[in-house]
């Protein structure tokens, strides 16, 4: 067991050490107001959450007789969420952490046995899965403990419980991906697994939105409402580890301490039953299914020769850099997913404005309908940025250690980021315009509105695009091992803030005039001249910023990006 | 064809590369050899453009590379030590993309990449993914493709990493070819032999300063060791060097 513990302890070390000396390394100085940025941030959200989780549990309190009926199928809720969210971030940090990162080669070359590694990363990538998820659903627990006035038993309890639900995924995630990738390679098996996840979100979504929620408040359907209370109170599985975790903190918030105590070994049992049998499994497979991820993979489409044909015409370097982002992109089948959900994040946008009850309201429509566009345009316009973040922003990133190449071509690197620039614009353009288009038929707004925002959103999508690839250049991690995941970063941090900033000022500038414009077209009046003028100068302000948005942040990046080290 | 002029490269107080003049004439190979963290890995960077330098000059072909760095890069085949490629291409499509950014006529490319591809023992694989390939033959794609483009200048960082015997021969005869052809050649390696068997002349680094420059015969003079091989005579110079005493 000391050896046990010895060689665990010395595998985790290694992994454990950047964590504990991050901003002691020369590449890391200067990472103190970074960690405070993003700190804050994360704190901010957290007293957030805390703050919603707190005011909807008290108006719950308030309720007579189905309050706390709501309140503990609310909490059921959260821990069923929770768990698949820890079963589901668990099968992509183990198929990372135990078969595809860098390092286990030499792990795997060092003269500890098989499952000893596996065990050691097993604690690793839990910890990787579980700690976001309990960080950020501690506030909510905090919030039912104050709310219903809990004993210092209940956060023990639940502190617990929570552990133990991150062990049980991870254990049974663990399970699963060492069964996969005996019979798929790890590498194609992330990419099954991060399809079939976004597939399965995007079609509980769409099921969801599609049956219209906001009929639940609608009093013609209050019938349906009563029966769905009613349902609140059917049992859920006693199978579920989820369901364990919320019998142990439901006896806790209650005062039972005892029955508390013995939900919570049930689901500790559980996963010490897990782990045990995990390393059992472990000797026999893991090596295996290792020695398997070390072979070649085999391309799944073989004939495209259309990205060279039909950018032909573009100069050579532009058409250098454009086939080779689309066919990366194409490749890389962890990118598809991400097209998935752009697809659904259009169905959906689109079809929340088809199912807006305008008839009903108690404001004038043409009045309501202009209103709304205009707020679509701040809308489509944050859509757009979310978009570009996850797709603009890392694309400098994704050149990964392969930018020497870049760097040694006869290619400055001003042109490189304008052709990135340009491979990105005109994609998000259309989606941008498409997204606009489309509600402001389905809101039948005024020509002029139409024509407002689809030059508004015309002239500040180069500006946010220009913004994500600038920032991307400015703060880029060629060595992450997922560089899609850089938006997370203090860059992409900047990135957004950037970008609130940007489109809210552009709104701002725009709402005035465009509210005299409007009425004044409503009306049939003529514009005073000081409107116009008014008019003018928001108008060109806005244009002057956008200009600014799209050349201050590729300048950023390129200077920043021509001192790197690399 | 390549002259460096108090080339020095500092980071954080730390001096890489210290006031290194150089030339290396045209269709001559030079040899950049010196102990592990000596600067060699530096000034290859600083020569391929990858790295800005602290102060001084690099001028390939009379283009000063921080004044017209694309013009000058146009001129240079750059082989880093690492062969870090984009792994969703096939070799025929890096091919493709290398050929592309230095403007190979589309016309010229196919015969040239098939050729290239031959000669570099990779048209078998040319269609497939690159992150199939093996360390050496991503190394051989990088050299396929820094050739493709008939550079007047070739900056090799450690040429024969990772390759196997037959590809060494064959790159040692195709850098004697190029050579020949009148392309300079500016490597760094730690295979002393390898040095010795191509390079015109050889440079001697050590703690960022250029300690010996010449050829074989010179540098075996400059050592005392005139019977000794290349290892003694770095040896020598590198741990008794004027440098390494002072």
């Amino acid at each position: 067991m000391n050896g046990l513990c010895a060689d665990i302890g010395m595998l985790l070390w290694p992994r454990l050490l950047p964590v504990l000396r991050r901003g002691r390394s020369r590449s890391s100085r200067g990472g103190g107001t970074r960690l405070a940025v993003l700190g804050g941030v994360g704190a901010a959200f957290w007293c957030g959450l805390f703050t919603v989780a707190w005011r909807v549990l008290r108006y719950f309190k308030g309720i007579e007789d189905i309050g706390d009926i709501l309140a503990f199928k609310l909490l059921s809720m959260i821990l069923i969420v929770c768990f698949a969210l820890l079963l589901f971030s668990s099968i992509l940090t183990c198929l990372s952490t135990l078969y595809l990162s860098r390092d286990l080669l030499l792990v795997h070359s060092t003269p500890v046995a098989s499952h000893r590694v596996f065990l050691a990363r097993w604690i690793d990538s839990t910890a990787d899965s579980g700690w976001m998820v309990i960080l950020f659903t501690l506030p909510v627990f905090l919030a039912y403990g104050i709310v219903f006035a809990a004993g210092p038993g209940y956060y023990a309890a639940t502190l617990l419980s929570l552990i133990v639900l991150a062990a049980s995924a991870s254990a049974l995630s663990a399970l699963g991906v060492m069964a996969g990738v005996m019979l798929v390679p790890a590498g194609r098996m992330r990419s099954i697994v991060v399809i079939l996840g976004v597939l399965l979100f995007v079609t509980l979504y769409l099921a969801i939105r599609l049956s219209r929620p906001e009929q639940l408040v609608n009093p013609e359907v209050f019938d349906t409402v009563m029966a769905y209370v009613a349902s609140l109170q059917a049992p859920v599985s006693p199978l579920l580890p989820s369901t364990w975790a919320y019998d142990s903190i439901q006896s806790a918030l209650a005062g039972f301490t005892a029955k508390s105590l013995f939900h919570t070994a049930l689901g500790a049992s559980f996963a010490v039953t897990l782990i045990c049998v995990l390393t059992l499994a472990a000797d026999a497979l893991y090596f295996k299914g290792f020695s398997r991820t070390q072979t070649a993979s085999v391309r799944l489409i073989r004939r495209d020769g259309i990205s060279e044909r039909l950018f032909r015409f573009l100069p050579g370097p532009a058409r250098s850099f454009t086939v080779k982002e689309i066919k990366t992109f194409l490749r890389d089948q962890t990118q598809w997913s991400q097209l998935f959900l752009i697809a659904a994040l259009v169905v959906i946008y689109i079809y929340n404005f088809a199912a807006l009850p305008l008839e009903r309201s108690p404001i004038q429509t043409a009045y309501l309908q202009n209103l709304l566009s205009f707020l679509n345009m701040a809308l489509a316009l944050f859509v757009l940025a979310a978009v570009t973040a996850r797709f603009a922003y890392p694309a400098v990133s994704l050149e990964r250690e392969a930018f020497w190449l870049v760097k040694t071509s006869p290619v400055s690197l001003r042109t490189f980021l304008r052709i990135k620039f340009f491979i990105y614009y005109l994609p998000l353009l259309v989606l941008t315009e498409v997204l606009i288009v489309a509600t402001n038929l389905l809101l039948q707004v005024t020509p002029l509105m139409m024509a407002l925002s689809t030059v508004t959103v015309f002239f500040v999508v180069p500006g946010i695009v220009a913004m994500g690839i600038g920032l991307g250049a400015a703060f880029p991690d060629f060595k992450a091992e997922n560089p899609a995941q850089a938006v997370t970063s203090f860059g992409g941090l900047v990135f957004m803030i950037a970008c609130a900033l940007y489109i809210g000022v552009v709104v701002l500038l725009e709402a005035g005039p465009v509210y005299w414009i409007f009425m004044a077209d409503l009306h049939g009046s003529a514009l005073s001249p000081a409107v116009r003028l008014w008019a003018a100068s928001s108008f060109a302000a806005a244009f002057a910023l956008s200009i600014l948005a799209v050349v201050l942040p590729l300048r950023f990046g390129e200077k920043r990006l021509s001192r790197m080290t690399i | 064809m390549i002259e460096l002029t108090q080339l020095t490269k500092s980071y954080n107080g730390f001096t890489a590369v210290d006031r290194l003049t150089l030339r290396v004439g045209q269709g001559e190979i030079f040899g950049f050899i010196g102990p592990n963290g000596a600067g060699k890995t530096t000034t290859i960077k600083m020569l391929g453009g990858v790295l800005a330098p602290t102060s001084g000059s690099v001028a390939v072909g009379g283009i000063d590379l921080q004044a017209e760095p694309e013009r000058a890069k146009r001129k240079i085949g750059f082989i880093p030590d690492r062969p870090y490629l984009y792994e969703k291409l096939t070799g025929l499509e890096f091919l493709r993309f290398t050929a592309d950014i230095y403007g190979v006529p589309v016309s010229e490319f196919q015969p040239k990449a098939t050729a290239t591809l031959e000669m570099f023992g990779l048209s078998d694989w040319s269609n497939e993914l690159i992150e199939s390939y093996s360390h050496g033959m991503k190394q051989r794609l990088i050299m396929a493709s820094a050739v493709l483009h008939d550079p007047e200048v070739l900056i090799v960082d450690e040429p024969m990493v990772g390759l196997d015997p037959l590809a060494i021969i064959m790159v040692k005869k195709l850098f004697r070819k190029l050579a020949a052809d009148g392309v300079t050649i500016f490597m760094s390696t730690h295979t002393l032999t390898v040095a010795e068997d191509i390079c015109d002349r050889i440079g001697i680094i050590t703690r960022g300063r250029l300690i010996a420059d010449g050829t074989a015969a010179d540098l075996r003079r400059e050592a005392n060791a005139t019977e000794a091989d290349l290892e003694q005579v770095f040896l020598n110079l590198t741990t008794n060097g004027p440098v390494a005493e002072s």
